[in-house]
């Protein structure tokens, strides 16, 4: 049971706003209510509730934003850049060391996971 | 609107932080520019200069290009060796 928007099934019952932050790649709780706001979505609406013109103009709003695929591409493309031009960031990126002066005496395991020139995503 | 990060960064009346370095007399003389200044900002007017930036042991040559800019000095000259272990005969 979900409804399809940009792609995505989103559980039936959930909030509008929270549906779209849980799924949606690039999508938080503050850009979730400012595109409900925008389409004209009350806050305590349900994913069942939505209409079929209402699902079309969220799926408008967002293929005006940079998401999923598209966001990741340019997170990479930015370690990417630093990399080439021989930052500390990039060296710490291509190393799959913490990149904001962490330790590294213990743990660092989700530097350890995610941090690759091609970074990984959750 | 919020800010952007870059924005979130530092107040914008402050302006970039700058030291002041012997700029003119490099574009000039095409001599790079020997610093400590590690937290200087990377300008556009340093585009194509050389700097020798200070890691706390020695100056490290680095030409400034185009995507440098925004970025400070310090970021491209690394303080710390990769520990590598050496074998003694003893």
């Amino acid at each position: 049971m979900g409804v399809h928007i940009f792609g995505k099934s989103i559980k039936h019952n959930a909030l509008v706003r929270i549906g779209l932050a849980k799924r949606i790649f690039g999508i938080g709780y503050q850009s979730a209510e400012k595109i409900c706001a925008k389409v004209g979505i009350y806050p305590q609406m349900r994913m069942n509730q939505l209409t079929e013109p209402q699902i079309m103009s969220i799926n408008k709003e967002l293929s005006t934003m940079t998401i999923e695929g598209h966001l990741k591409q340019k997170m990479i493309d930015d370690i990417k850049a630093k990399r080439r031009i021989g930052s500390y960031a990039g060296i710490r990126h291509a190393l799959g060391l913490p990149v904001r002066g962490q330790g590294t005496r213990n743990n660092a395991n989700t530097a350890k996971k995610m941090n690759r020139i091609e970074r990984r995503f959750r | 609107m919020r800010p952007c990060i870059n924005l979130l960064r530092r107040s914008a009346w402050k302006g970039p932080h700058v030291v002041p370095l012997p700029i003119a007399h490099a574009q000039k003389t095409g001599t790079p520019v020997r610093t400590n200044a590690r937290a200087c900002t990377i300008l556009p007017q340093f585009v194509g200069l050389k700097f020798e930036i200070h890691n706390g042991k020695e100056y490290v040559e680095v030409e400034i290009t185009d995507e440098m800019v925004g970025s400070k000095l310090g970021e491209f000259a690394a303080t710390r060796k990769r520990f590598n272990y050496k074998f003694s005969k003893n």
